[in-house]
């Protein structure tokens, strides 16, 4: 049976990463009321997958993980206030005790993506369920190639400035701002994800033998489409969907493709599979 | 099987419920709704199919999923006693059956489930806008989703069928008497005279096929969602619909500027017909178009995309959402414009 209860969590600490962007720090608080089964489920979270925050006497929301549950259970996420349960969370202190409900969905496909020529792009807050496979290639070396395009529209939708500045100590990573503004010394060009791909793919040694995307939809159809165009599989790409997940466990409806539901089927699809799944210009 | 003949219905009813609540279908100044049956006498089975399905017994209309006492969250799982739903028509037992196995590892709706004792019963006779014969959901009670199944006979006799083991076991303690060859062959002859009674729905196989063929454009589905008022009649009352959605709701809350130190979640009924049923917190909406929203309900009740999961379509062939629908976009009309106009 699924659990529709929430566990425990206490909010540990936040920072500010972007406008109206912070990374918070969860815990996940053992409980008598907790199972081993639900602990065992959160230390086995794979990075792609999400899980619903909770704030009581709000509501509940999506969020992927930047951080996957160590072994204390502190887990992290990158949160941009855009609606009303992201709101209450900014207004939060540290300390203040939450629910968590997850891990859930289908997260990337690391099996095929170790040791390979990797390409990801990922566009404004889009890129933080990449963080944890671009973290894990570096700390790990399992990489063949691994290149990293962001898309940001504006300088002040940039975040995970942090990660971005480390991973470029090891790897080539293309900013994109697409109105121009660039930053001095921030190693950045004017224009959308779209418009540095030539470049990038000039300097894989031979075509990505996987890429994934994240970020706004219209972002990864067209990186998706251009990659394709070029010679990149349509098997090789993956993405992941952003859609109202209100359950997780795909009995809601609320984020249905189709036949499929992005909670459980998803988030992660593969192209050739996605584009059956939603009507050309959704 | 083992199958009895009844001379009494009120001797059944009487007998289940000693151990159960009961609820049964009674007329209702033109209409017919579920109602609790305390004591005897009961009521003459309704020959009317209940305007509100049977949906509700398990799949609460609004109920707590979960509460927070300020430390931790604590589930509400129902614990609801022993109860029988008496003389359910073959169309709802059919998406009680398909409900099943949506909501197989709800905990909530088994809890109710889990509960239950379903007595169907056979039409005889066709049912306004209902083709339940067309989808594979009557007139007769399919075995596998009834535990006792009731068919009229003659003279206020009854046969019944015994379908499941907790049906057997419902039954103990009851004087029954076998029931003879004849009185299944009459069963057979009913159903099939009940069979050649309905209209011709042809057009409603044919709306399927076109559907899922993809040869409705999207131009007719947004000429058809101008008719749709988003008043939700139509998932509210179909058997099969089970979208549903959740809001945190504060309990106690100690003083106005403090967190509250008590809330809980609720979920009730939601519709797919809803404006902001998908709409995302950044206003991204997958289905901003009526049409996109209205023929996804279409396509959930008729695509063959959900065979493999379910054995059969969403749709149970009852007709309400024909009976409900003010703009007149129930599946009547809906597959005879598909057929027509697609």
């Amino acid at each position: 049976m699924h659990s529709l209860t929430p566990t425990a969590v206490r909010l540990i600490d936040f920072y500010d990463d972007g406008e109206h962007a912070r990374h918070f720090t969860f815990r996940l608080l053992n409980t008598a009321s907790q199972t081993t089964e639900v602990q065992g489920d959160w230390m086995k979270a794979k990075t792609g997958q999400f899980f619903m925050l909770c704030l009581p006497s709000v509501g509940e929301a999506p969020f992927t993980f930047t951080q996957l549950p160590d072994q204390h259970g502190n887990f992290r996420a990158l949160v941009r206030k855009i609606g009303r349960v992201t709101s209450a969370l900014f207004e939060l202190e540290a300390g203040q005790i939450l629910g968590a409900k997850g891990p859930y969905g289908k997260g990337w496909p690391m099996d095929q993506v170790c040791n390979k020529r990797v390409l990801v792009v990922g566009g404004g807050c889009g890129l933080a369920p990449l963080v944890g496979v671009v973290n894990q290639l570096i700390e790990q070396k399992t990489y063949t190639q691994l290149m990293v395009v962001y898309g940001a529209r504006n300088r002040q939708a940039k975040m995970l400035r942090p990660e971005r500045s480390d991973w470029q100590r090891h790897i080539p990573v293309f900013n994109m701002i697409e109105n121009g503004d660039t930053e001095p010394g921030e190693n950045e060009s004017g224009g959308t994800p779209v418009d540095i791909l030539p470049t990038v793919l000039g300097q894989f040694d031979e075509s990505p033998d996987v890429v994934l995307l994240a970020g706004p939809q219209a972002m990864m159809f067209a990186v998706a489409k251009y990659l394709v165009a070029s010679g990149v599989t349509e098997q090789s790409i993956y993405l992941s969907i952003e859609r109202r997940m209100h359950c997780g466990v795909r009995t809601c409806g609320h984020c249905y493709l189709k036949d499929k539901y992005v909670c459980s089927d998803g988030p992660t699809f593969r192209w050739d599979d996605l584009k059956r799944y939603i009507p050309a210009g959704s | 099987m083992q199958q009895y003949v009844l001379h009494s219905l009120q001797q059944l009813q009487a007998h289940l419920s000693q151990s159960r609540q009961l609820y049964q279908v009674v007329d209702n100044h033109g209409d017919a709704y579920w109602q609790h049956q305390a004591q005897p006498p009961f009521p003459v089975l309704s020959q009317q199919r209940p305007l509100s399905s049977a949906k509700s017994f398990f799949f609460a209309e609004q109920e707590t999923l979960y509460v927070f006492d300020g430390q931790f969250f604590r589930e509400t799982i129902p614990k609801p006693e022993p109860f029988v739903l008496f003389g359910v028509q073959s169309c709802d037992l059919m998406a009680i059956h398909y409900q099943d196995i949506f909501f197989e590892q709800d905990p909530y709706y088994q809890a109710r489930r889990q509960q239950a004792l379903l007595v169907g019963v056979d039409c005889v006779h066709p049912c306004q806008n209902g083709f339940c014969n067309l989808v594979d959901a009557g007139p007769g009670v399919r075995d596998n989703t009834a535990d006792l199944i009731l068919h009229p006979l003659d003279d206020d006799r009854w046969l019944l069928i015994v379908v499941t083991e907790p049906g057997r076991a419902a039954l103990q303690g009851l004087a029954l008497t076998p029931a003879t060859g004849h009185a299944q062959n009459l069963r057979s002859d009913n159903l099939t005279q009940c069979e050649h009674e309905f209209d011709d729905h042809s057009y409603i196989l044919e709306g399927i096929e076109k559907l899922n063929r993809d040869q409705a454009p999207d131009a007719f589905w947004q000429q058809l969602a101008i008719q749709c008022i988003a008043c939700s009649g139509c998932t509210t009352l179909c058997p099969t619909c089970s979208c549903y959605g959740t809001q945190n709701q504060a309990v106690l809350q100690d003083a106005p500027d403090k967190p509250p130190s008590q809330a809980r979640q609720v979920r009730f009924w939601d519709s797919c017909l809803y404006e902001g049923f998908q709409r995302e917190a950044s206003l991204h909406h997958p289905a901003e178009q009526a049409g996109e929203r209205v023929k996804r309900f279409w396509y959930h009740k008729f695509s063959d995309d959900f065979l493999p999961e379910f054995g059969r379509y969403g749709c149970v062939g009852c007709g309400r959402c024909e009976q409900t629908c003010p703009g007149v976009i129930g599946v009547h009309s809906v597959m005879k414009r598909i057929e027509k106009d697609a």
